[in-house]
């Protein structure tokens, strides 16, 4: 079988190879990819030449211009550091309160923490701090350890773990009807007495609610406990949602239905200064009132 | 001339069963990419079964499509170009089937652990030691038995398509083994014996030349047969053959470092894997080039011939991708692309235009020959190549966007040199180019069962060759 002109325009030499009726020309390889195939290698030899790459016994050639990853990432990082460093080194030796007072320092502060924010606190507590279904609401000036900014950088730092036992067992369900009734009507003023009677630990169960929550059920600020009477709600505010949270307590770890609420501790994965940074971001998020 | 005589001396069944076999995968790989696509753009339907989530299904698909489709085409492929080019039947049947049944066993094995959990975390290494030692049986056995058909060929020289396939089975097997090499603890749990950053490189020692022994050397050989077979040409040039496939050879191997720059890698080993890319570039483009020049003087075929479009346009986009992948090994564009959606655009625009494409055309080219029987409706395969081309035009460049947009935004200083962006708004800022992937995945499916009806219909209700 002969290669017509059509299937060989350029007339080059056949090898003669013939495999299930496949031939091959002897046509050279185009001119520009002889040159580039040259230059690759010689590419290859530069570079090695320029950069760490040919290993020895120890460690390894390295390269003419010096250069190494670990130095291009402390270069790169020090153009950075040298913006931030007349703020840092201010913020460095301040207090978060300090920080708040002064407003230049603050805002940079406010900046600097967003990031912070978005990759540390925004998966549970919204990305502006809004709250999510479980997590508390940051964006507002409701605290239940405390509204300083000093209680806010200590919540941070150790972190926070709720406490309150569950009373599936111990009252009975009349009580605990009762006791639903009185929590729900406070923030109303209202005072369902009945319920009352069991919030103090008049009943047969003898819950002493109040021993927690106050005798007017506002919440202790030592305690983190929380206060029924102001219509915000920790977890719930719904019959159902508070019922749920007097029968199986909160991390109440005898009761498997317990309402887990565990605020992790960053006083390991956070410097003391990011933190600081976090307590005055987060200070500022609720405190447009205060403005 | 082609007829009876073959029918009877080649093992044509085999290749049957491997063609049909590989349509099926490909439906199946492109659903599955189609379905994790979508859990991406709307997390909702992760649907809180552990056994459907992202995490478990992303590995069913790379191994669905790398080795359940890419596995099937190159063993029917190069099982039916070896008897035709060395003019022998297969050296054993029994091994062939062996090896198709094994291989087969090897996929409903991961369809079945990798939902469940059993991973070995190792990006296209997941399947747990048991199915490593299957792979590797079942993988010796199709190599021994290409080789022994080789040896005992009727020509003298040994055409440039089984050059590649050999390199492929000589490469994977020791790749596949020595990455795999692991203590077991448990039936399917092991731990590797690599630690630290020998692991890692091992890994993408591994890892990339999955992609240059397999998913290039090995289509390079389909391409070496289907292409001067297709448009009925003398392949272009030997020297350059020769040329850019020791060059190859010795290039892909030190390559797999780029895969770790800037992390605890040595800085030595980083270097070579990113210069050793650039200069494969032009090894590279040699196989591109010897294709494509072999079209020369027949260039109105591809006006006609479908099945051509895909040989060819998988060389193009095989062209772009080997010159955007050492281009991404540079420290300085890897520094902006690595962990970025970039690198799931580059890879898919190497294994959706290059290796379905060439194999694409491969199997339609195979269909009527191995039934001998008309394709049962070439404007089919017109519509599928037109469906599939814009399918991936659009998932690549959704991934450019979405890939550089992330890399920037997670870069992004403010003039106090405080980060801009938190990571949740990088991702956030994903989602429209994330649909936009979907949409191109959903072509590629399409496509993909196109081609499904098309082969049924050829082999059950096409005329045949007269």
């Amino acid at each position: 079988m002969e290669i017509n002109d059509r299937q060989n325009p350029y007339k080059a030499k056949d090898t003669g190879h013939q495999w299930d009726g496949i031939r091959e020309l002897e046509n050279p390889p185009p001119k520009w990819w002889r040159i580039g195939f040259h230059a690759s290698w010689i590419v290859v030899l530069i570079y090695c030449v320029l950069y760490p790459s040919i290993p020895l016994l120890r460690g390894s050639t390295s390269g003419l211009l010096g250069w190494t990853q670990v130095k291009e990432y402390k270069e790169s990082m020090a153009e950075i550091e040298k913006i931030r460093s007349p703020y840092e080194e201010k913020i460095k030796n301040m207090s978060a309160r300090e920080i708040l007072s002064n407003p230049e320092l603050s805002n940079y502060t406010q900046v600097s923490a967003k990031v912070l924010f978005g990759d540390n606190c925004a998966a549970c507590h919204g990305a502006g701090g809004q709250g999510t279904p479980g997590f508390p609401v940051l964006a507002d000036d409701d605290w239940l350890y405390g509204e300083t900014i000093e209680d806010i950088e200590e919540d941070i730092t150790l972190g926070r773990t709720g406490n309150m036992p569950a009373h599936g067992k111990t009252l009975s369900k009349q009580e605990i009807d009762d006791v639903v009734k009185y929590v729900m009507q406070i923030s109303s003023g209202g005072i369902y007495q009945p319920g009352r009677d069991v919030f103090m630990g008049m009943t047969e169960g003898e819950a002493m609610c109040f021993a927690c929550h106050g005798e007017d059920a506002r919440g202790i600020e030592d305690m983190g406990s929380a206060n029924l009477a102001d219509s915000i709600w920790r977890f719930s505010g719904t019959e159902e949602g508070i019922r749920d949270v007097i029968i199986h307590g909160v991390n109440d770890t005898s009761d498997p239905k317990t309402i887990k609420a565990r605020m992790p501790t960053f006083g390991g994965k956070l410097t003391p200064t990011q933190i600081k940074k976090l307590a005055v971001y987060v200070y500022r998020l609720g405190s447009v009132q205060n403005e | 001339m082609e007829g009876t005589h073959e029918k009877e001396s080649y093992n044509f069944e085999i290749v049957q069963w491997f063609s049909v076999a590989a349509v099926i995968y490909l439906v199946v790989g492109a659903l599955l990419g189609v379905i994790i696509a979508s859990q991406l753009s709307w997390p909702a339907l992760n649907l809180d079964i552990p056994y459907l989530t992202f995490g478990r299904l992303r590995p069913l698909h790379t191994n669905a499509v790398i080795f359940a489709f890419g596995g099937c085409t190159l063993m029917g492929a190069s099982f039916y170009i070896v008897q035709r080019t060395c003019s022998v039947r297969l050296w054993s049947d029994k091994l062939a089937w062996f090896t198709f049944i094994g291989w087969n066993l090897v996929i409903v094995s991961a369809v079945i652990t990798l939902p469940l959990g059993f991973t070995q975390g190792k990006e296209y290494a997941e399947l747990e030691w048991p199915i490593d030692i299957a792979i590797a049986l079942v993988w010796v056995a199709y190599a021994f038995n290409f080789i022994m058909t080789i040896v005992k060929r009727r020509n003298s020289h040994i055409y440039v398509a089984n050059w590649f396939f050999i390199a492929m089975m000589v490469m994977i097997t020791y790749l596949h083994v020595v990455n795999s090499l692991a203590i077991p603890v448990e039936l399917f749990k092991s731990y590797s014996i690599f630690s630290g950053v020998h692991d890692a490189m091992i890994q993408w020692w591994y890892g990339h030349n999955a992609v240059g022994f397999l998913l290039t050397a090995g289509f390079l050989g389909i391409m070496y047969y289907f292409v001067p077979k297709q448009s009925d040409r003398p392949i272009y040039s030997y020297r350059l053959s020769v040329l850019h496939f020791w060059a190859l050879v010795f290039g892909y191997v030190w390559i797999g470092g780029h895969h770790l720059l800037y992390t605890a890698l040595p800085d030595w080993v980083g270097s070579l894997g990113a210069i050793i890319s650039i200069g494969m570039i032009i090894p590279s483009w040699g196989g591109a080039v010897n294709g494509m020049m072999t079209l020369s003087g027949a260039w109105d075929k591809l006006r006609t011939d479908y099945v051509l479009r895909f040989l060819i346009v998988s060389l193009a986009f095989y062209a772009m991708s080997t010159f955007e992948g050492p281009m991404m090994s540079l420290r300085t564009v890897n520094s902006l692309s690595h962990y970025t959606d970039w690198t799931i655009g580059h890879v898919h625009s190497g294994a959706l235009g290059w290796v379905v494409m060439v194999s694409t055309g491969a199997i339609y080219h195979m269909l009527s020959r191995l039934w001998n029987k008309q394709i049962y409706s070439a404007r089919l395969v017109n519509f599928h190549f037109w469906i599939h081309t814009i399918g991936i035009v659009i998932y690549i460049c959704a991934m450019w966007v979405s890939g550089i947009m992330q890399g920037l935004m997670w870069r992004t200083y403010d003039e106090y040199g405080n980060l801009v962006y938190t990571f949740a708004e990088s991702v956030a800022a994903m989602h429209p180019y994330y649909v936009l992937r979907t949409l191109g995945g959903v072509l590629v499916l399409a496509g993909a069962l196109v081609m499904l009806y098309n082969t049924v219909m050829t082999i059950n209700k096409s005329k045949a060759v007269a």
